[in-house]
């Protein structure tokens, strides 16, 4: 990057009148051209130098040592020790000894807050010093971060005025407008309508218009056909699939991995989140009760099941071995998700960018620090087979240390971190209340799906008991008999303890304990009735041991009869059912799982208030945030360039009035991301041509289209490429949600490519090629382009099966050859074919038919495998 | 406010005019993305163009990794003190202060799985030494072909590392602890940073078996700078390399036609559109790979004394030799960065807590004459000069015994060695103590190595660092000049 480009236009003349002042003062001896040039240096190499270095402790936020650097002003005051330079004279200027010093305890930046300078960099300061410090004068200080675009309260900005208004469909065009004006650019045309109709389709369900569907949306007249199609898209539960995918990646949606059969990351069953997702956007959930959802389900709905699933947002960061990797990608990813801010970069220093320092990190872990994770059962199954991964607050008292220096091997414990939000962030205070749970959160044993569960396994083992026969028959089915029984009074027993008084509860514990006994008698008995028969059978050489099997059946049936008529003592215990299972850590260095613990019966409500903090509406960035995620997923692109980073050290947007506007939209709207995709669709920002054509006159000014006067054409995401290739063929399976299809089915499986089982370890090669979301982190999705993707889609078997599949439902309606390609045409890739790429089309056509053994419906087939390989059917044009 | 967005304008690199400057290789096209987006979001800031930041000694890298951790006591860092003191516990040396726990503070667990302790008592050698070559560098009795390159070896025995679970893996080849999450590789870093040699083949080619914590390569640098992964057959080198249902070469050309026509046309409606120059180009390209990347793989140009030097012709060192063969073959045709994984999956198959004699002389037996084969290969064709070679791994094993014939993961002082690509041959850098357990002479982390091959690669990983991706000090590392030529 040159000098000039960042060099204010206005700059000059300022200069100009500085190096006058420094002239006439004479305050040093050189040259007038000299002092010009140190001035622009300073502005070109030294301020950036200071900006990167010194400012986050010497800036705006802070003055360390009542020292700022951020203007040449402020420099020249020195700080509380003094002056900091010395114009003219680097030899007695402090700061050059600090920063150029090899005495660690007095260099700057200090240890570990920063590398020192190098010498090229000493050097620029030390030239500028030694050039008397000059600098132009009407410098204008950082700003403080309270003014950062950010962090300031979100309001409702005024509209702009714009001379184009006819363009302007709605409020967000018109701050396109705006810029188009400023910028002397002209916006494109609108998209020709099957253009549109295939970029709305794909953008809201995933999946492109049927033939039908074109042909009905071509046909219609009326001026609303757009605005109804957008209706009934969002209504249709595909968009749940296709926006629950994005969410996914933002979320970070993994399926559980490990090392082979051991579960290392995330969680069994985490589906259930995913299917929450799909289900709460196809509800339109309001985007703040989501993220509540999602942070503090097990203390808002604790008894909720169908709400539960959302906690596996924090179920899916569970990591076995380290709770400080753990609690640091939670920390890092809230931040980055909700708040578009990068706290993680606090966890061994202060932020340099950001008022966030480093304690504020700690803070953060600390709302999360007694959170574990437990697996509840589920209604029919047992919680290997199915169940609902969910986080609670297992270890209450659990206390947060600021690692020094961001090493977990060097707590500060000498206080506890209490749990906070940062300074500039506050709005009232974080009220943190503890929850008390509903006793079936805390004893799930309790729940009814779980006693019925045992009920019906028990019922199962009777009616399988029945059938049997043989000489221990009657003996089994009598174990299967006191087996219910028991299952059945244990059952009793528990609801009595937690609903009973306590003369019911006296009772059924009695009833329970007996029941328990006279199930054990029975197993007893069948045991010496086994060991009695195969005693009759065994050979000699092992009858010794048969015998000795008798006598301990013996001895324990008269152990068990015995027991039968004892009184029932106090220690006597009813067995547990099990209700949920946490998810066993093994933090400890034992190498088995840690010790197991009870669920307690509160919760702190830490998660409760940070999801609260998170949703308020004051919260100046939550919202801004969102609008950043839809917008990007919308045109591929955001209006903040870094969605996971919002803070000072991001590129500033050029349409913070445009985020304010979604971001009250939004809000107001009871967080409808359905009214967010309603306004942006429809707007004529969105709706314009991706084309080029016609465009020299904006293209010379702004070549890569950064003030959107044309539509970005995007690389479809790998899920849309596979689901739109099988739904053109006809055979997409719309089922929807579930458990995650395991990899070695998913080359035969036709469901939608969010079902597949995808984590750090397992990912579909075919969906792999074209930019897989990362589990690991996925803001933004990548577009490459890339060989392999070309070899992907003229060679996998999903796109050569498929294209013989469209051909033949293409041929079902198209009987000539022209009709045929006409029809693959705009079935296929949105374009209603010119002449000539008819007649390429079908001279292509007559080739195939002329190749032995490719002619007739396999020519129409390779046709179709032309076109799925168009650039226009990867691209959302 | 407008003074920024002038910034922006000026500032972000014309990304059309990249896109056909740069002959659109591999990497190019992968790079013309991050442009696209990265360009869009910091404004000082240009990705790399694809040339070198200095002149390069080296053109490629081949990267012998082998899984689950080499013994240095037994391959090239030979100790007799561990025979001399065997069965005494080192407490029972003179060695004792070796255990001292400041120096054994390095170290930073994942999973305390009962792997990576201190092993008290000293286990003898399992193998002799002689020396080798005009140099006398001493190797093992195990690495006969090996020790018959020694002359062309740059030895550093003075390596360490922080992460004792095999998630070191991943630390040796992206620098970074698994603690910390999930870095781009060194593979990586080299395919961002240059330029392709040859638009016909990937740039960075992975092959063997990896471990789930080091499956990956690109990860912020974006999937497109993954290495590709490579099966030596060629019938079936890479995913989707032919068409899962047999075209007809004549019907594959009608289409191939076809579709440039179309696209073409196309760009009436679209002109001057990037993305659709890139795919056509990509196309292209893909087309010219089903050709050569059989072709690679394909040993039947090869003779077969080649093939013998490489040991193919022996059941034992079959399959790695192969491998070698074929990395051979891609650096003579301009790939970059070859990555072999040697016993990948689980631990690693070098990974020996227990018969150690056993399990490490079976995989010398597989892997020495392939190694040695490639280096006299690669020189007879005057290949090593412009080739680094590198053999490592994870990290060494302990001076003790786990068990009664087992050695356990070991972090404070193990061996590489280098070869080739404008490094010196026939130096040892850097040692360890006497009973091979600290690294104690010009001590290395782990990504030493890497700006070692970046140096020579006339790469500067400072130059390469993404806006928002701060990297530490020590990611970058610091060349190793010693080995230097």
């Amino acid at each position: 990057m040159t000098t000039c480009a960042i060099l204010p236009a206005k700059f000059l003349p300022l200069a100009a009148t500085w190096l006058l002042i420094v002239t006439c003062l004479n305050v040093c001896s050189v040259s007038a051209a000299t002092a010009d040039e140190a001035s622009a240096k300073y502005e070109s190499h030294v301020k950036p130098l200071l900006k990167a270095r010194c400012y986050a402790c010497h800036g705006a936020w802070k003055q360390k040592a009542g020292l700022r650097l951020d203007t040449a002003k402020f420099i020249l005051q020195g700080g509380d020790s003094g002056e900091a330079i010395v114009p003219g004279n680097a030899k007695a200027s402090p700061i050059l000894d600090r920063v150029a010093t090899n005495d660690v305890s007095q260099r700057m930046p200090p240890e570990h807050e920063g590398e020192p300078l190098k010498a090229d960099e000493i050097k620029l300061i030390r030239d500028w010093i030694e050039a008397g410090a000059p600098a132009p004068e009407a410098e204008e200080p950082e700003h403080s971060p309270k003014d950062h675009w950010s962090f300031r309260p979100i309001e409702r900005p005024a509209l702009p005025q714009v001379k184009n208004a006819q363009w302007v469909r709605n409020p967000i065009d018109a701050w396109i407008a705006a810029r188009h004006e400023q910028q002397g650019l002209a916006p494109q045309k609108e998209a020709p309508r099957i253009v549109l109709l295939r970029r709305v389709y794909l953008d809201l369900i995933g999946l492109p218009p049927t033939t039908e569907e074109i042909a009905a949306a071509q046909a219609d007249t009326s001026p609303q056909w757009y605005e109804n199609i957008v209706d009934k898209l969002l209504a249709d539960p595909r968009y749940g699939e296709r926006w629950g995918r994005h969410w996914m990646d933002v979320w970070r949606y993994s399926d559980w991995w490990g090392l082979n059969a051991q579960l290392r990351n995330s969680q069994k069953h985490i589906w259930h989140w995913r299917d929450w997702i799909v289900e709460s956007l196809n509800e339109d959930r309001p985007y703040d009760e989501m993220i509540q959802m999602m942070l503090a389900a097990d203390e808002l709905a604790p008894n909720d099941p169908q709400e539960l699933r959302a906690s596996g947002f924090l179920a899916r960061n569970f990591f076995i071995f380290n709770r400080d990797q753990w609690m640091d990608e939670v920390v890092t990813h809230v931040s980055k998700g909700f708040l578009g801010l990068t706290m993680n970069c606090a966890k061994c220093h202060d932020h340099k960018f950001d008022p966030i320092r480093q304690v504020d990190y700690y803070r953060m872990r600390a709302f999360f620090e007694p959170y574990h994770v437990r697996t509840d059962v589920v209604p029919g199954a047992t919680v290997s087979d199915d169940g609902i991964p969910r986080a609670f607050d297992g270890k209450l008292d659990t206390p947060t240390y600021l690692f020094i220096r961001g090493d977990e091997s060097r707590p500060d414990k000498s206080h506890a971190i209490e749990p906070g939000v940062p300074e500039i962030l506050a709005f009232g205070e974080i009220d943190i209340q503890p929850v008390e749970l509903p006793v079936q959160a805390w004893r799930p044993e309790s729940r009814r799906w779980v006693l019925d569960n045992y009920i019906a396994a028990a019922e199962e083992s009777l009616k399988a008991a029945k059938k049997k026969q043989g000489e221990t028959a009657e003996a089994e089915l009598l174990v299967a008999e006191a087996n219910l029984k028991s299952i059945q009074l244990r059952a009793a027993a528990i609801t009595a303890e937690i609903e009973g008084d306590d003369a019911a509860r006296q009772q059924t514990r009695q009833d329970a304990i007996q029941a328990q006994r006279e199930l054990a008698f029975a197993k007893a008995r069948l045991e010496l009735l086994s060991a009695e028969t195969s005693l009759a059978k065994v050979a000699e050489k092992d009858r010794k041991e048969a015998e000795k099997k008798l006598a301990t059946a013996k001895e324990s049936l008269k152990k068990q009869s015995d027991l039968l008529k004892a009184e029932i003592k106090p220690e006597d215990k009813v067995e547990p059912f099990v209700g949920a299972k946490w998810s066993a850590t093994r933090f400890g260095s034992t190498q088995r799982d840690d010790p197991e613990f009870a669920f307690p019966s509160t919760s702190t409500g830490r998660r409760t208030a940070l999801a609260r903090w998170i949703t308020d509406k004051r919260n100046p960035l939550t919202a801004r945030v969102a609008v950043n995620h839809l917008w990007n997923r919308h045109f591929a692109a955001p209006l903040a360039p870094v969605p996971f980073d919002l803070g000072r050290n991001s590129a500033p947007t050029p349409y913070p009035e445009l985020i304010d506007y979604l971001a009250t939209e939004l809000i107001d709207h009871q967080w409808s991301m359905k009214h967010l995709h309603r306004l942006i669709v429809t707007s004529a920002t969105y709706r314009m041509s991706s084309s080029q054509a016609g465009m020299e006159a904006n293209l010379a000014k702004d070549p890569d289209n950064q003030f959107w006067w044309r539509r970005r054409p995007i690389r479809l995401e790998s899920q849309a490429i596979r689901d739109s290739i099988l739904y053109l063929a006809g055979t997409l399976d719309p089922t929807m949600g579930g458990p995650s299809v395991p990899t070695k089915e998913q080359a035969n499986s036709k469901r939608r490519s969010l079902y597949f089982f995808h984590s750090n370890n397992e990912r579909n090669p075919f969906l792999l090629t074209f930019d897989e979301a990362e589990v690991t982190e996925c803001y933004r999705r990548e577009q490459s382009v890339v060989p392999q993707q070309a070899l992907a889609m003229t060679n996998s078997d999903l796109v050569l099966q498929s294209a013989q599949q469209i051909a033949q439902r293409i041929s079902a309606s198209a009987m000539d050859d022209q009709q045929f390609v006409r029809q693959a045409f705009v079935t296929i890739v949105g374009i209603d074919p010119t002449k000539r790429e008819l007649a390429a089309g079908l001279k292509a056509l007559q080739d195939w038919n002329q190749v032995a053994g490719d002619s007739g419906d396999k020519a129409r087939g390779h046709l179709v495998w032309i076109l799925l390989n168009h650039n226009d059917f990867i691209t959302v044009r | 406010m407008a003074t920024n967005m002038n910034r922006h304008t000026q500032s972000t690199p014309p990304r059309r005019s990249f896109l056909t400057n740069m002959g659109l290789g591999f990497g190019s096209l992968a790079l013309g993305v991050m442009l696209n987006q990265d360009g869009v979001a910091r404004a000082d800031w240009a990705p790399p163009t694809g040339v070198p930041h200095f002149p390069p000694k080296a053109k490629s890298v081949i990267w012998l990794f082998m899984n689950g951790g080499v013994s240095q006591m037994e391959t090239f860092d030979p100790k007799p003190m561990l025979t001399k003191y065997a069965g005494k516990t080192i407490a029972e040396t003179p060695f004792a202060d070796t255990q001292d726990p400041k120096k054994l503070a390095i170290e930073r667990l994942v999973a305390p799985d009962g792997n990576g302790r201190q092993r008290n008592k000293l286990y003898p050698l399992q193998v002799g030494y002689k020396r080798h070559g005009q140099s006398g560098i001493e190797i093992s009795d195990w690495f006969p072909h090996i020790a018959g390159q020694a002359d062309r070896l740059a030895v550093v025995r003075s390596m360490w590392t922080t992460d004792s679970n095999h998630g070191a893996q991943a630390q040796f080849h992206s620098g970074r602890h698994r603690n910390d999450g999930s870095f781009p590789t060194l593979g990586a870093w080299v395919h961002y940073g240059l330029g392709s040699l040859n638009d016909n083949l990937p740039q960075f080619i992975s092959i063997g078996k990896r471990e789930y914590w080091n499956k990956r390569d690109g990860y912020y640098l974006g999937p497109a700078h993954d290495a590709v992964p490579l099966r030596i057959d060629p019938n079936n080198p890479l995913d989707f390399s032919r068409p899962g249902t047999p075209i007809s070469p004549q019907s594959q050309q009608i289409g191939r036609q076809l579709l440039e026509e179309l696209n073409d046309l196309r760009g009436e409606q679209y002109p001057d559109d990037p993305e659709m120059e890139a795919r056509i180009a990509s196309y292209e390209l893909a087309f010219r790979m089903q050709s050569s990347i059989p072709e690679v793989v394909d040993f039947a140009q090869e003779t077969a004394e080649t093939k013998s030097l490489y040991g193919i012709d022996k059941p034992h060192s079959k399959d790695f030799g192969m491998q070698l063969l074929a990395s051979r073959r891609l650096v003579e045709r301009g790939v970059r960065f070859i990555q072999i994984q040697h016993g990948g999956g689980g631990a690693g198959a070098w990974d020996s807590h227990s018969g150690l004699k056993k399990n490490h002389g079976k995989l010398a037996l597989a892997v020495d004459q392939p190694i040695g084969g490639l280096l006299e290969d690669l020189a007879r064709r005057g290949l090593l000069e412009e080739t680094l070679v590198i053999f490592c791994s994870e990290f060494g094993r302990t001076p003790g015994s786990q068990g009664s014939d087992g050695r356990d993961h070991h972090i404070f002082g193990f061996t590489v060695w280098m070869a080739g690509g404008g490094l010196k041959g026939g130096v040892v850098h850097g040692a360890t103590d006497e009973i091979g357990f600290h690294a104690v002479e010009d001590r290395h982390y782990v990504t030493d190595v890497h700006a070692t091959i970046l140096h020579q690669l006339g790469l500067d990983s400072r130059q390469l660092e993404i806006p928002g991706r701060k990297r530490l000090e020590i990611d970058h590392g610091k060349p190793i000049r010693e080995i230097i030529a």
